[in-house]
């Protein structure tokens, strides 16, 4: 009964999410196709980094964990915050659904969403990355890669609850989103590689725990990163550990009654 | 047998200190089983609270709430399998039709396939040609039995209808309320909460009023009619009698509109007026209402209203 509960809740989720399939995943893929166009094949054709990858290349990880990143939040937190306003949220608190599968059920959902996202830029990546070097952009540590999208969809998609049982209005959501997210996002080695910087500014980007799980999804696909990726399995672990507990934290003192 | 829900000494607070609001004061009732229990009160009262508190929708300051003897905070997975609830509020849910609401709803409480106890309550709701439609495509009293159906897909023991009836019209009311003494027939024990007062005269086996957060009166629907209101006589003679101030409402000739306790015999009261048989040309009885035991409790000062029938 308990796993049938869990299962019902994570199917609705895809569920969810595939009826505004344009909302979720269309629009990343439109965007991701934006971003290699203009940043990837025009404006860094011409670039390298780490010593020899084509900045196209270095490219689309960085995207696939941002789309990654921002779904698997947003599947979270838009599915609460809906569920508070339509009343929904109500007879799941009032269902025998525990905590802990609400959070896996809604964290996997993310996971699934992000991912989906993440292997669609893939694929738009890598019909640029072919036209551009005429050759398959092939995954060289796909364990790596699984584990990165699993761990990133999971660590934003608890974000995305924790967020969205402590907002009480859509501006605090989307101020989060802004304030917090886009900027730990961008500065997260998305774009650039922090080898690149002043060895200043190197520092403080390595306080930014993006970094890592950016650079972890990097090292799947191309072998190549920022940090090390051992470092990178262990910061990610203990970000898993932390957000699951704040998540279960924002369960147990939130308010599941409609807004 | 422990009885479906036993409240006792519930107190819920909200804010602290000199601040805190007292939403439910001390409040002790049970409902037994195969009885629909009425919970009455003005907006405010603390009836949806208490409704909250045994759904785990909100914690209680003090006291217990027990479903089959378990209490809620502390067993609540066995307490919400017993439990089907109608919010007061109507359902709004904008991604899914009316058949995957009650899919998802039946999975929520271990039913990975339910679709002959939905299409009975789809059916018996008179919402099955509707089943593909979503939440906003539907009316409001259809919204309503959406709801009803989704508190009964896990076939509870025990029902909280909470203003199940709000804002719906009066043949869909009839249509519900003989829905719930069916219900009750088969066994389902249910605390209904409404403002239709006639609803709770015709539903309830015993009611209990609450004003202020307090339980103000408890006990048997007819034993609290009785016991709050007066009934009237109106009484026509072919010659006139002395009817004492305090019992006349009104005289029209030989016509007495005259007040009579309820609990009195017709026949005592006929002779204490001195009024033979062959005086009487007409006489209609008009019994009270829960509406006027209602108001009359509401009106009543806290400390001369008679709490009785409560078990602790």
């Amino acid at each position: 009964m308990m796993t049938t509960g869990f299962i019902t809740l994570f199917m609705r989720e895809i569920k969810r999410f595939m009826k505004v399939v344009v909302q979720t995943v269309v629009t990343p893929f439109v965007s991701s196709f934006l971003y290699l166009l203009v940043f990837g094949v025009s404006l860094g054709s011409q670039m390298r980094v780490h010593g020899g990858v084509p900045y196209l290349a270095f490219l689309i990880p960085g995207l696939m964990m941002m789309g990654l990143m921002n779904n698997a939040f947003q599947n979270s937190a838009s599915s609460i915050v809906s569920s508070k306003f339509s009343g929904d949220l109500e007879d799941i608190r009032v269902a025998p659904i525990t905590n802990q599968q609400i959070i896996w059920a809604l964290s996997l959902g993310g996971v699934v969403r992000g991912g989906l996202v993440a292997f669609v830029t893939y694929l738009v990546g890598a019909v640029f990355y072919y036209l551009e070097q005429r050759e398959v952009l092939a995954i060289l540590h796909p364990v790596a890669l699984i584990y990165f999208v699993i761990m990133g969809g999971l660590i934003f998609g608890m974000i995305g609850i924790a967020v969205a049982f402590w907002a009480s209005n859509f501006d605090q959501l989307s101020a989060f989103s802004a304030f917090v997210l886009l900027p730990l996002t961008y500065l997260g080695g998305v774009f650039i590689s922090v080898e690149s910087l002043h060895p200043f500014w190197q520092m403080v980007a390595k306080l930014n725990p993006l970094l890592y799980l950016i650079n972890g999804l990097r090292y799947g696909v191309l072998g190549v990163s920022d940090v090390d990726v051992a470092l990178a399995v262990i910061l990610s672990l203990i970000g898993f550990v932390v957000f699951y507990g704040v998540s279960l934290l924002a369960l147990r003192k939130g308010s599941f009654q409609r807004w | 047998m422990p009885n479906p829900l036993e409240i006792q000494h519930l107190k819920k607070f909200y804010g602290a200190g000199s601040f805190a609001v007292e939403a439910v004061r001390d409040v002790s009732f049970e409902v037994r089983p195969a009885e629909i229990f009425g919970l009455l009160g003005p907006n405010g009262a603390g009836k949806t609270t208490i409704i909250s508190i045994v759904t785990t929708l909100e914690k209680p300051t003090s006291g217990s709430a027990k479903v089959f003897g378990e209490d809620v905070g502390v067993n609540p997975m066995f307490t919400k399998r017993q439990i089907g609830v109608v919010h007061q509020e109507v359902i709004n849910s904008g991604y899914f039709d009316v058949e995957e609401i009650l899919e998802f709803q039946s999975g929520y409480y271990g039913f990975r396939k339910n679709t002959e106890r939905i299409h009975f309550l789809l059916h018996k709701l008179n919402l099955f040609e509707h089943r593909h439609k979503k939440v906003k495509q539907l009316s409001g009293g259809m919204k309503r039995r959406l709801m009803i159906a989704k508190a009964l897909v896990h076939n509870p023991k025990l029902l909280l209808l909470d203003e199940p009836t709000a804002g719906v019209d009066i043949s869909l009311r009839e249509t519900l309320w003989d829905f719930v003494r069916e219900l009750k027939k088969e066994g389902m024990s249910i605390l209904l909460t409404t403002h239709y007062l006639e609803e709770a005269e015709m539903l309830c086996d015993r009611v209990g009023i609450i004003n202020r957060g307090k339980v103000e009166t408890m006990g048997p629907t007819k034993g609290i009619i009785k016991d709050f209101t007066q009934r009237e006589m109106i009484l026509t003679l072919n010659r006139g009698i002395t009817v004492p101030k305090e019992m006349l409402l009104e005289k029209k000739e030989n016509t007495y509109r005259i007040l009579v306790p309820s609990d009195s015999n017709i026949g005592k009261v006929l002779t204490d007026l001195h009024v033979e048989s062959s005086m009487i040309g007409d006489i209609e009885i008009i019994e009270g209402s829960l509406e006027q035991a209602f108001l009359r409790v509401l009106k009543t000062p806290e400390k001369s209203v008679k709490t009785k029938d409560i078990h602790l």
